[in-house]
């Protein structure tokens, strides 16, 4: 189950940032259980950029709100599984302590960069929001499950146990001593360290910026706007949920070079989860494709795309149109997406599959397993015949 | 276009309290009180059919300028005597059932999770509501304050016990739609727990509708109590309220001849009623930014045609 490897350097010791173990979401809606997520295992290590890639609808999106635990339930249901980030079962903690990990712990960037700013407020106000949580957390005055100060120091060798989370916060109450007036009453610097995020994502003129309101920013303004919101917390986990899929090309390529720039600049692990092929291979170190709530293949990017292990990958990558064959209608997978309502036994893509055999249709289905032949031992597929899929033309 | 019917709506609400801040101070503008009564009051003879017989009633002059009723009180003295308690109870009463509906309406709308504690509470308020609503509001209302007994807190309990439930609908609507906007999952991603979600984005989120429904209802509310009170089961005879007075002068066959006493307290309310209107609907117009949009598309036309059609006259 090992993915990506651990950090550049090598260090085998370290403790992935979030381990996902069997997690399966069900939307229970009138028309029957759709299961959008189906025992879904990853690991994401420090400073590695893990990309999920997928087609609309197949449980990217619900991956990414069932971390931070932000579904809405109902209609939505985690049926099972485990999400531990930095040692703390999310999936086990009761509902009032989930946002003392969010923010400085998990944080979002989302897909709708014109509604993820409320518009009632001035940019500063939204941005000063964040940061006020944090200095809360950090000066022991708000509780914050996970001590936003150390964000990759993971040497602890004990896991907490959710119980002593609950009752005694990891971050350390400073005494009467540090209650004297927080830093965030102090209005100058508060709106200097906006300025400073506003900055780091590169707005030009961050002080007229700061008394806008959102409907006065571009599209391409705003997510940058709530980029600078996410990373304000000084999250070591940042999910982030197709944020280029609403804005137009050019203002797209802008946002991601800012993301890869940021990248390097802040070493905070980040879960990219896009429907663009192209967009996965410039952003991460490693991808996951996702199919029908499955899955299906998982490996670093340059190996899963060189040498995809598992048909679906195989028809996802050459139906992407490329620059070097230009003749011809592009190829693509014959059938269409199961209904998750109904998906066939055995593995979900089976009936599209040109190596499906007898037991590919028996239940349970493969599970991701160290590919065949594969280039890594971080290369995983989750397919019988994986040391076939290379002849599969 | 927009500025002008705010501030019209503004003055016509303004105007009178300050005209009765003048009415009770000792330097009034006004020369009679609202229950001063001259003894002998001055008469005139009034002819209905075969019979001729004196009155008090004097008709609109410099003197009384909305003329006097049949005690020879001074009609204009009463009706401005009678605008604080109305606009009091308009306001007042109003937004007690905003507060009290809109409270219960927020833990409706923003704690509905089915099958919890908070999930049932919230049901419970909704029940609750429905039986409320399922009277008509001015059946009930008449039916407490007959319980409750002549006064004016009875009418008042009887109005609010009746009033809140709209909000509860109003606001629970509204929270519904807010807390499923994007930016409160993205505050929710951001670390913020669920109370401060409440009050920092929800809150701020339905002010504007609610405001609007406020002021628009504040008129609705002063033409139930004035109903109450011209029934007769409302305020007392003895306290100034236009609907009582409208119940009075009419018990006192004061229509026919007299019917300057009738006008002008239920002119009163109509003036105040339609003040708040279109005090609502400017207050809609400046906040909700679609109609605006929609008015300043609307008034495009007509100022680039104006000067066309002049040059063509």
């Amino acid at each position: 189950m090992q993915c990506g490897g651990g950090p550049p350097e090598g260090n085998s010791v370290t403790e992935p940032v979030l381990q996902v173990e069997g997690l399966s979401v069900d939307y229970e809606v009138g028309a029957g259980t759709f299961h959008a997520v189906q025992d879904v295992s990853f690991e994401l290590h420090p400073g590695r950029v893990l990309g999920i890639v997928g087609e609309t609808g197949c449980g990217k999106s619900t991956l990414a709100h069932a971390i931070p635990r932000l579904l809405q339930e109902p209609p939505a249901r985690i049926r099972r599984g485990i999400v531990r980030f930095r040692g703390i079962d999310l999936l086990k903690l009761p509902r009032w302590q989930l946002p003392r990990v969010r923010g400085t712990g998990i944080s979002m960037v989302f897909q709708e960069p014109i509604n993820s700013l409320n518009p009632a407020y001035r940019i500063y106000d939204q941005v000063a929001e964040a940061i006020r949580i944090r200095r809360l957390r950090e000066s022991g005055q708000a509780p914050g499950l996970v001590s936003p100060q150390e964000p990759f120091d993971y040497s602890k060798p004990k896991m907490p146990n959710v119980g002593e989370v609950l009752l005694k916060p990891l971050v350390p109450s400073k005494g009467p001593a540090s209650r004297r007036p927080m830093l965030s009453k102090d209005a100058q610097d508060l709106r200097a360290t906006v300025l400073e995020y506003l900055k780091l994502v590169r707005i030009n003129d961050p002080d007229t910026i700061l008394n806008l309101y959102p409907h006065e920013l571009s599209g391409g303004m705003r997510q940058r706007v709530m980029i600078a919101i996410a990373l304000s917390g000084r999250p070591s986990l940042l999910i982030a949920d197709e944020p280029t899929s609403a804005l137009d090309i050019t203002i797209q390529a802008q946002v991601l070079t800012l993301m890869k720039e940021l990248m390097t600049e802040i070493r905070t692990s980040i879960l990219f989860i896009s429907h663009d092929l192209g967009v996965i291979a410039e952003m991460a170190d490693d991808v996951g494709v996702m199919y029908a709530g499955h899955l299906v293949e998982l490996g670093p990017v340059d190996q899963v795309y060189r040498d995809p292990r598992h048909p679906y990958t195989k028809g996802l990558l050459r139906s992407a149109p490329s620059k070097y064959k230009s003749e011809g209608p592009l190829p693509s997978l014959p059938g269409s997406v199961p209904n998750l309502s109904r998906l066939p036994r055995g593995c979900p893509f089976h009936p599209r599959c040109v190596l499906a055999h007898a037991d590919c249709t028996q239940d349970p289905g493969p599970k991701l397993t160290k590919a065949v032949e594969a280039a890594g031992p971080e290369h995983l597929a989750a397919c019988y015949y994986s040391k076939e899929v290379p002849g599969i033309p | 276009m927009v500025v002008l019917i705010v501030s019209v709506a503004v003055l016509v609400v303004l105007l009178p309290p300050i005209g009765q801040a003048l009415v009770g101070h000792p330097v009034s503008i006004l020369p009679y009180g609202p229950n001063y009564y001259p003894s002998p009051c001055p008469t005139r003879i009034v002819t209905t059919g075969n019979y001729s017989y004196p009155t008090c009633t004097l008709p609109p002059s410099t003197e009384h300028l909305l003329g006097t009723d049949n005690l020879g009180r001074d009609m204009l003295s009463r009706v401005m005597a009678a605008l604080p308690l109305d606009l009091a109870i308009g306001f007042v009463v109003t937004a007690f059932a905003a507060l009290l509906g809109g409270s219960l309406g927020l833990v409706a709308g923003y704690w509905n999770q089915p099958r919890t504690i908070k999930g049932a509470i919230s049901v419970a308020i909704l029940r609750l509501t429905d039986i409320f609503l399922a009277f008509p509001s001015l059946v009930l209302a008449l039916a407490i304050a007959a319980t409750l007994g002549r006064g004016t807190l009875p009418t008042v309990l009887a109005i609010l016990l009746t009033w809140w439930p709209y909000y509860v609908r109003l606001v629970r609507g509204e929270v519904l739609v807010v807390k499923h906007q994007p930016y409160v999952t993205a505050a929710k991603a951001a670390g913020l727990s669920d109370l401060r979600i409440l009050i920092r984005h929800v809150i701020r989120n339905i002010l504007e509708p609610v405001t609007v429904y406020y002021t628009l209802d504040v008129g609705t509310v002063l033409v139930t109590f004035s109903t109450i009170s011209f029934i007769g089961i409302g305020v007392p005879l003895d306290v100034p309220e236009w609907g009582n007075m409208v119940e009075y002068y009419q018990t006192q066959n004061l229509m026919g001849i007299a019917p300057w006493t009738i006008l002008a307290a239920g002119g009163a309310i109509f003036v105040t009623v339609l003040a708040f209107s279109l005090l609502g609907d400017g207050l809609r117009d400046v906040l909700d930014p679609r109609s605006r949009r929609a008015l300043a598309q609307a008034a495009v036309p007509t100022t680039v045609a104006a000067p066309a059609a002049l040059g063509e006259a």
